[in-house]
């Protein structure tokens, strides 16, 4: 509560700030649809859960350009998530972020880099899994003319969540607190005049969490820290662990107007955790965008 | 003698005056209609005729012109000036944009302003200069400089008209910011008379019109 305070405090004497300098808003909506077939990153097939989910983002940010290439970008998100079945995945969270962006000569085409610090608070209806967020960034991007756009981003981030009751003597119990190393590559192409195709890898090294409703040896081994999960079913236990996660996106978007957009994207990622913990996932998804 | 040669004077005044008012009286008008290959109507395709005879190549008053900035867009997205024209370029959005071209006909580069505190700039060689903001990438647009002081641009129903042509021939081309081919390879010669207005229609070839979104859901951009 106090970090959703100190992230809505900060953002406003930001946005204000910002406002008196005749910044540039930039306000955005996203609604999307997704089905995940394995929601628990579980290995084991009768671990498997698949469910629907329904998300909303509305996102506020200023612009101030500073002249000589460079910009600082100020705003917050507001976000929701809704799911079919796991109903205490539900949540609603709030993010604030400061970004500085420098753009090396002038027009479209000029390379870009952006770094990027978030800070956000997560709340679920199962509140166990409530967390704040630390995001930090690092991207570069150049358009290579007007139908090819490159992206690559380096992100840190961490998830700190309160440590659940103890559920093995002498084990972890903070097992929803989790830190990761993101690189992602994104290209886009403009297939038509209203149709973009986008390609995505990514690659993530830190803590993932598998849960399972069988207290697997190789889990039990491999975790560094366990608790229960009920969102999953009263014998379910989340187990923290070590892994890197490989992954590509594959995305078309159809630009509806000049300010929309509507998109489906399929993306396939498989993790490999300590323990000898695999997993496979697939999340095929429909999107809305709006950019006022 | 003396009143011998003030009638000189009188007559070729008076000859003068004849002369300059049947000619604005005989001017005509081209009426030109832009569709694209599939016959659908083109607009901001800029109609250009040049005098074949240069005695009807009449030197226009370079005019001072205007480019907006609303709602992150360029207005008007095409601008046709007569060359040595001199262009302002307001901004009418309530924020700061750096307007820039990097085209051979004009290069320049307004740093970040708002209102209308931005120099204005001459246009003094024929040619297309490309507008951009270097803030906003999506926007773009075109101001074309034109060699002849007879243009039109044609609007959304694909007609331009050209007014106040001296009757003659003349090599008319065409030019869109999609053209396919050559503005060039557009030129026909069209003879235009006093009695009626000519018309004329030309159907392009344009290409696909490929330009920086302003709104994308791939997970990230330029912007903001």
């Amino acid at each position: 509560m106090r970090s959703t305070l100190a992230s809505l405090t900060t953002l406003t004497i930001l946005s204000a700030a910002a406002h008196t300098a005749r910044a540039d808003w930039s306000l955005a909506a996203a609604a999307s649809a997704n089905h995940d077939n394995n929601v628990g990153n579980a290995q084991a097939e009768s671990d498997k859960v698949r469910d629907y989910a329904a998300s909303a983002n509305l996102s506020l940010h200023e612009l101030i350009p500073l002249g000589g290439g460079f910009g600082v970008a100020v705003g917050g998100d507001l976000a929701g998530e809704a799911f079919d079945r796991l109903d205490g995945l539900n949540n609603a969270s709030i993010s604030g972020a400061l970004s500085l962006k420098k753009k090396w000569g002038l027009g479209a085409f000029a390379p870009w880099a952006r770094g990027q610090f978030s800070l956000g608070r997560e709340a679920y209806q199962d509140g166990y899994r409530d967390a704040t967020l630390y995001r930090a960034s690092l991207e570069l991007g150049k358009r290579v003319d007007e139908r090819w756009n490159l992206w690559v981003q380096y992100l840190f981030e961490r998830r700190d969540a309160s440590p659940a009751p103890q559920a093995v003597p002498g084990r972890s119990s903070d097992a929803f607190s989790q830190d990761g190393n993101n690189l992602a590559a994104t290209v886009e192409f403009s297939m038509s005049e209203r149709i973009s195709l986008t390609a995505g890898f990514l690659w993530r090294h830190g803590d993932v969490i598998s849960t399972s409703l069988v207290p697997w040896n190789y889990l039990y081994v491999a975790a560094t820290a366990i608790a229960e999960d009920p969102t999953f079913g009263p014998d379910a236990y989340a187990y923290k662990l070590t892994g890197t996660t490989y992954g590509v996106k594959l995305g078309a978007e159809f630009f509806v107007t000049t300010h929309s957009t509507i998109g489906c994207s399929f993306q396939h990622l498989e993790t490999q955790a300590n323990g000898g913990n695999n997993y496979l996932k697939s999340v095929p998804e429909i999107t809305w965008n709006y950019r006022f | 003698m003396e009143l011998s040669l003030l009638m000189h004077k009188l007559f070729a005044a008076t000859l003068l005056c004849i002369l300059v008012c049947s000619a604005a009286a005989r001017a005509a008008e081209l009426h030109v209609r832009v569709v694209d290959h599939k016959g659908k109507l083109v607009s901001d395709a800029v109609v250009l005729a040049t005098a074949v005879d240069p005695r009807n190549a009449l030197r226009a008053k370079p005019a001072t012109d205007a480019v907006d900035q609303v709602d992150k867009q360029f207005v008007p997205y095409v601008k046709p000036v007569f060359v040595g024209a001199t262009v302002r370029f307001p901004n009418s959005d309530n924020i700061r944009h750096q307007v820039y071209s990097f085209s051979p006909a004009k290069k320049f580069e307004l740093p970040l302003y708002g209102g209308l505190n931005a120099q204005p700039v001459v246009f003094d060689k024929p040619g297309v200069v490309v507008l951009g903001c270097n803030i906003h990438d999506w926007m773009i647009g075109y101001i074309y400089v034109s060699d002849t002081p007879f243009f039109a641009k044609t609007g959304s129903a694909g007609t331009a008209i050209i007014a106040d042509l001296p009757p003659g021939e003349y090599a008319v081309r065409v030019w869109h910011p999609n053209l396919a081919r050559t503005e060039d390879s557009t030129t026909r010669r069209i003879t235009v008379t006093a009695e009626d207005s000519t018309s004329a229609e030309w159907q392009l070839d344009l290409k696909p019109n490929f330009r920086v979104p302003r709104v994308s859901g791939a997970g990230s951009a330029a912007y903001p």
